[in-house]
């Protein structure tokens, strides 16, 4: 017997997915998951990000690494509430994984939820994890051709941070090169430089998120 | 590895639906995977011939599994040329601006199962 059955075959993390962004939404909460290859700067942007925002904004930080706590333990350090989940050799972060640690945040008391996920240029962002906002971080010693070398992470996400900016005159990366392989794989997408070491680029990262944050408490005052 | 995860979402999707029709073994799968979708029809080969020969999932040890391989393709918002993108996805050959919108390419989907 022969059965047409014609379902996606990510339909159980869609279904988280719908899940988690109803419960973020209710509660107008921003959240941005963040990709990258490892190394990249994704806890590091995140730190200076916290230190910065941390007067304006409640935060929480889920951190999926393959192992240890260590991440989790950097957010802790800056006081902001951070949660690891080890996925123990798995490659991306599924909606399932960031359901099942949901209920550990007060979502009543947090403005922004960010989500690093695993490192990995490749299938993360196959993952909708319930997310407003997917932002790649692309790092300046990995070199110029990774935008067209992995476009399914380029052409799905709507920001790309390239960090390390401070190691510009030390290696030959061409910055409007890059910036004009993202506009072939993703017109709409924004490639903004920045170096979380030195600061500079920084704020119009900040700004970014703060219209991220006025648009979801705008949203819930319209309902 | 993430092929392995993907073929634990096939199998237990293709188990909820067979027991509610009251299948007992499955034989023959059949996928749809775009180009653009991330995963690899090869590694994906490998994952199902690992679950066949396990005995606690409803696949058979013999069964088979069909790849329809679907091509990304893309439209230009100018000119409303279809062409299959390779690394400049947005990039229409003929207006050689990025205009491109992607129709096909990003579907995975189980389309049919054989079982009884
Ligand atoms: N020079 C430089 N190094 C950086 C910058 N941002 C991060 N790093 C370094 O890059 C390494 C990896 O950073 P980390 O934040 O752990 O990357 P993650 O794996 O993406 O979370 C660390 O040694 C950081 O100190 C930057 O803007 N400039
Ligand atoms: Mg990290
Ligand atoms: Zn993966
Ligand atoms: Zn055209």
């Amino acid at each position: 017997m022969k059965i047409a059955l014609e379902v996606d075959v990510l339909t159980n993390n869609n279904r988280a997915a719908a899940f988690n962004r109803q419960l973020f939404e209710e509660t107008n909460t921003l959240v941005i998951n963040i990709m990258s290859s490892p190394g990249a700067g994704k806890t590091t942007i995140l730190e200076k990000t916290i230190e910065a925002l941390a007067n304006e904004f409640r935060i929480g930080v889920i951190e999926g690494d393959l192992a240890t706590e260590k991440d989790a333990e950097r957010i802790r350090a800056l006081g902001a509430q951070a949660v690891q989940i080890n996925t123990h050799g798995g490659c991306h972060l599924d909606a399932r994984m960031i359901a099942a640690v949901l209920p550990q945040f007060d979502f009543q008391h947090l403005d922004i939820l960010f989500i690093e996920n695993v490192g990995n240029l490749v299938c993360p962002s196959g993952y909708d994890l319930g997310q407003q906002h997917k932002v790649a971080v692309l790092s300046v010693p990995e070199g110029n051709d990774k935008i067209p070398k992995y476009p399914t992470m380029f052409m799905r996400t709507e920001l790309v941070l390239l960090n390390k900016i401070d190691l510009l005159p030390y290696l030959d990366f061409d910055v409007e090169q890059a910036k004009k392989d993202l506009s072939y794989i993703h017109p709409q997408s924004k490639l903004l430089p920045l170096s979380a070491k030195t600061g500079e680029g920084m704020d119009e990262w900040l700004h970014w998120i703060r219209e991220g944050v006025a648009r979801c408490k705008k949203q819930s005052i319209s309902q | 590895m993430h092929e392995m995860a993907l073929m634990g979402e096939i199998v237990q999707l293709i188990e909820q639906d067979a027991r509610m029709k009251n299948i007992k073994y499955v034989k023959k799968v059949e996928l749809v995977v775009g180009t653009l979708s991330n995963a690899l029809p090869d590694a994906l080969q490998f994952a199902f011939d690992v679950y066949k020969i396990q005995e606690d999932n409803c696949l058979t040890t013999d069964a088979e599994l069909i790849i329809h391989v679907e091509k990304a393709k893309a439209i230009c918002t100018i000119c409303g040329q279809q062409y299959e993108p390779v690394a400049k996805i947005a990039q229409c050959p003929t207006c050689l601006l990025p205009t491109g919108r992607m129709v096909a390419g990003e579907t995975f989907r189980i389309l049919a199962y054989e079982g009884g």
